[in-house]
């Protein structure tokens, strides 16, 4: 099995294959943060924090116990959604910005105690050896995304998926009508966080060297942009927020240094005339339905 | 509908752009890739390098080339991102076919680089690089820089024995990985000799503000400061030193050899002191060379340690390939190995049988009048 | 030695307050975190060290040119980038002021290279008070008075004056602000150019006082000055100078007694801490939950 899965991954372009790994793991970080900002409506700024638990959490296991990927994966996001409930607790109760500042300041925090830390190796950070599985570390990335995506669709259709939404467009009104917000918005904060962490695991073995710095404000400023470009709270657009971000770096190559002075110009130019994102709004239910509608109509000749 | 549209001409200028990677296949040249930031927070660092690779081919290039072929650098700007690093790296190696990557300047980006570089049998030669665990990653893996292992020890013996320092106060910059490492080495260094460290203090890569740091070492009354960071910190530590009165001065590795550490640090830096394997003060004839010629190209700027090393990695590469007579990945990879007392601009230069590079003499260089002026040649045991 | 920590920490602090002061007034008027402000800073720092240069002027002229300049930076950012999303969710803006600092930061990058720049030696009078064993250098001072009468003057502008009465009006409420006849386009555009100014003042001084002008002083400081400004309570003018001098003294005590490699943990610490217990920062206003 494991030799025929890698038969296939070989057949791909090393090139391509590279930019869809990375794809796929900025889908599942935008996902983990589209959960807590999108559905619940609370803006983090440190969900790069989370994606450095997961990614030393896997790196660590990986290099001390050999632990089996599969395992490594859930351990790694486990750990990520534990810390998070740990934080959730005290911090959620602030409201909009404040809470904002607070996940920020988590991550700032995190990332100088990984900076000061003998199992982190300080500044000088891990090199992480292949994971220990016979299934190519791509198949698991393509795995990850479809239950990802299958988990999170599943979620806003659901009653857990609605109270979020309530708690999002009025939070009081929401309490008022029965819906406990800081526990829900903690369960968010959980499952957002595990999707980070199991994000940062797979990055982790993927670039195979991590380093504290390499999860800092920037990075969850990125993983932010995919989410809001794409369009908050859609699935489609958190994908294809995803995939352009991660993406615009190669097709931008040829402006060399100029490249991100266009990137901001297109953050802003795409902020001013779709502030929803480019598929705000668009509902992944939705548009599966439409095409398979399409697909069953019989085409009038 | 109108969404529908935007995604495909996105999309398609995604494609287009893909395409085009595929067009430029000339089998009358040979490339090597640069690996480094030209924006970003480490540009400074990539930005020369790329410099000092591009004169170096281009000398090649008109004298001839190297087997009847012209050299030619691909360059792509990696951020300082590893994700970003990663893909650039794979790209070089499917897309360009790169005979060989030169770079990046930092520890960090060369240990992603490595892992792919060693799968696809291409030599990856960085041009900074010092940091430990490096060239451990693989049979392919090279750098061109002065090892801290080696220089360290021996200027710990030149500083106890001639200038008598007996206390040191030691800076790191604990967000920067060759500061960790290089002061690892320094408190390994200076174990059982006559020397003590007073004060360890830590900073960021980035910090502005040094006066509590400062503050806290003048109450030891250290003999020296030794920094192990960069430069931009280098100087402002010691602008603070001076402004709080305290007459002492600082030494540290090539990271703070720059000519921005004096443009920066002014008067506050006369006295202090870098090691490094390059020294334009009391040129080598190739170095002479290499100054004035870089001079002409870049109207007047005197290269600093980034520009010749990544000169020399061109050079070094240029070099191997002649031996080698072939750019057949083992043949070419055994001649890199075999480079032995290349004399460089950045050093002299030879690979050990681990990949790592021997550079001997050390020069110890004082900054005198605004200049690095050489105090030293430390020989390296 | 203990003194002598604490006006580092002082002088610290009110850079921190320089910057956070513009910070929080362009955020009480129009609830918006301005991620550009950093960057304004920034160029305020660059136009001046342009000036001292290439111009030769007198650095207190380059500081009021810098102020000039980034004001009209200001109002055409605030034009371009934020006008049109006053009505839409504070992310799509908050992305916006994003993707304004990240092209003026690569602007600078490009332009200035990425080596840090430094101010001419001498540019600044460079005396010292000596109070025993302690001692204090005229910058310093000049930095904690400038911030000190920076927030005595938008204190009195935001409570005092007419254009204050309107800016109050238009942060509690918009429409209705614009319905009562205030030009709430006008006051916006006056926020941010009050706000821009003392970014440029703040660029120019720190950067002078660090002697260190570069591409990504934004950034770096920016964020702590955010930090501080929502310590403070964000919106609150004094607030923002409480919380930057907090969050310096809080920084330098750290380094003092040994954790220097802690010193940026223990001061978000701090900040998260208070924010426990009062979830609007020490002098911000209870946030009114509306039913």
């Amino acid at each position: 099995m494991g030799n025929f899965l890698q038969n296939v991954v070989n057949q791909i372009d090393p090139y391509v294959m590279q930019i869809l790994v990375n794809i796929g793991i900025g889908i599942i970080l935008a996902l983990g943060l589209n959960v807590i900002t999108g559905l619940a409506g609370q803006l983090s700024l440190g969900h790069a924090a989370f994606m450095s638990i997961g990614a030393f959490t896997g790196a660590i296991l990986t290099i001390k116990l050999g632990m089996p990927f599969g395992v490594n994966l859930l351990c790694s996001g486990f750990m990520a959604a534990l810390f998070s409930v740990l934080i959730g607790f005290p911090t959620l109760r602030l409201s909009g910005d404040y809470l904002a500042i607070a996940t920020l300041g988590f991550a700032e925090i995190l990332k100088v105690v990984f900076l000061n830390l003998d199992i982190t190796n300080r500044a000088l950070g891990l090199s992480v050896p292949p994971p220990y599985s016979s299934i190519p570390l791509p198949v698991y990335v393509l795995i990850s995304v479809v239950l990802a995506v299958t988990a999170l669709a599943l979620m806003q259709e659901s009653r857990f998926g609605r109270a979020l939404k309530a708690i999002r467009e009025d939070e009081i009104a929401a309490e008022a009508m029965g819906v406990n917000a800081t526990r829900y918005k903690i369960q968010a904060f959980a499952i957002g966080s595990f999707y980070a962490g199991v994000g940062g695991c797979l990055y982790a073995h993927f670039i195979a060297y991590i380093n504290p710095s390499d999860f800092g404000f920037l990075k969850s400023i990125d993983i932010l942009n995919m989410v809001v470009l794409g369009g908050l709270g859609s699935i489609p657009g958190v994908i294809l927020g995803a995939s352009l971000l991660t993406t615009a770096p190669e097709f931008l190559g040829f402006m060399k240094q100029y490249r991100m002075l266009v990137y901001g110009i297109i953050l802003i130019i795409l902020m001013l005339f779709r502030p929803n994102g480019l598929l705000g709004g668009v509902s992944f239910k939705e548009m599966v339905l439409k095409i398979f509608r399409k697909r069953t109509q019989p085409s009038r000749a | 509908m109108k969404k529908l549209i935007i995604i495909s001409l996105l999309l398609g200028l995604v494609m287009m752009t893909w395409a085009g990677y595929g067009l430029s296949k000339e089998s009358d040249t040979l490339k090597i890739g640069f690996l480094g930031a030209l924006t970003g927070d480490v540009a400074m660092y990539g930005q020369p390098t790329l410099a000092g690779m591009k004169m170096a081919a281009s000398e090649i290039n008109q004298a001839g080339g190297v087997l009847g072929k012209k050299i030619v650098i691909v360059e792509a700007d990696n951020r300082g991102d590893k994700q970003e690093a990663a893909t650039i790296v794979q790209r070089f190696i499917s897309r360009d076919k790169v005979i060989a990557i030169v770079g990046d300047p930092t520890t960090g980006i060369t240990k992603v680089a490595a892992p792919i570089c060693e799968r696809n049998k291409v030599i990856l030669l960085s041009a900074g690089a010092t940091g430990t665990g490096v060239v451990e990653l693989g049979k392919y893996i090279f750098r061109d820089t002065l090892l801290d292992t080696v220089a360290v020890p021996a200027l710990i013996d030149y500083f106890v024995s001639n200038a008598g320092f007996k206390k040191v106060a030691v800076i790191t910059s604990d967000n920067n990985d060759y500061s960790v490492g290089l002061t690892q080495v320094f408190k390994n260094a200076i174990k059982g000799k006559d020397c003590t460290i007073v004060s360890d203090e830590k900073v960021k890569d980035g910090d502005k503000d040094f006066s509590a740091q400062i503050t806290n070492i003048k109450a030891k009354n250290p003999d020296i400061i030794f920094f192990s960071g960069y430069y931009t910190e280098g100087s402002l530590i010691m602008k603070e030193a001076r402004k709080q009165g305290m007459k002492i001065n600082m030494f540290g590795g090539d990271g703070l050899y720059s000519p921005t550490l004096i443009s920066l640090g002014g008067q506050a830096i006369e006295g202090s002191m870098v090691y490094v394997g390059f020294s334009p003060e009391q040129p080598t004839p190739e170095t002479a060379k290499f100054i004035e010629k870089y001079k002409t190209a870049n109207k007047g700027v005197i290269p600093g340690l980034f520009e010749a090393q990544g000169y020399d990695a061109v050079r070094i590469l240029a070099e191997a390939l002649q031996r080698a007579k072939s750019s057949q990945p083992a043949k070419f990879r055994d001649a890199v190995a075999k480079t032995k007392d290349y004399k460089g601009v950045s050093g002299t230069i030879t690979f050990q049988a681990n990949q790592e590079p021997l550079k001997s003499p050390v020069y110890l260089l004082e900054i005198k009048n605004g200049q690095f002026a050489l105090k030293a040649k430390v020989p390296v045991k | 030695m203990l003194w002598q920590q604490l006006i580092n920490g002082l002088a610290l602090g009110s850079t921190y307050a320089l910057i956070a002061l513009g910070y929080t007034m362009v955020y009480g008027i129009i609830q918006l975190i301005n991620f550009a402000h950093g960057e304004i800073f920034m160029a305020g720092a660059f136009f001046a060290f342009l000036m001292v240069m290439v111009l030769k002027v007198n650095i207190f002229i380059a500081l009021i040119l810098a102020m000039a300049f980034c004001m009209l930076l200001g109002i055409f950012i605030e034009f371009v980038a934020y006008r049109r999303l006053r009505n839409s969710s504070r992310l799509s803006a908050l992305i916006s002021a994003i993707g304004v600092s990240i092209f003026l930061s690569t602007l600078a990058l490009l332009v200035f290279g990425a080596d840090a720049k430094g101010f001419p030696d001498g540019i600044f009078p460079n005396g010292q008070l000596q109070l025993g064993s302690v001692s204090i250098s005229f910058l310093q001072i000049l930095i904690f008075v400038v911030s000190g009468f920076l927030m005595l003057t938008l204190q009195f502008i935001v409570h005092r004056t007419k254009i204050g009465k309107a800016m109050r009006a238009t942060s509690q409420d918009y429409n209705t602000a614009a319905l009562m006849g205030v030009n709430v386009n006008m006051v916006i555009s006056f926020t941010f150019a009050l706000g821009s100014m003392l970014a440029a003042a703040g660029g120019v001084l720190v950067g002078v006082y660090f002697n260190a002008v570069s591409f990504n002083m934004g950034l770096l400081v920016g964020l702590k000055a955010f930090a501080a400004a929502v310590l403070g309570g964000i919106g609150s003018i004094p607030g923002a100078m409480l919380g930057g001098i907090l969050l310096g003294v809080t920084e330098v005590f750290t380094v003092t007694v040994g954790f220097s490699s802690y010193r940026d943990a223990i001061a978000f610490a701090v900040l998260v801490l208070v924010l426990l217990f009062r979830p609007s920062g020490l002098l911000g206003q209870k946030i009114q939950k509306k039913v």
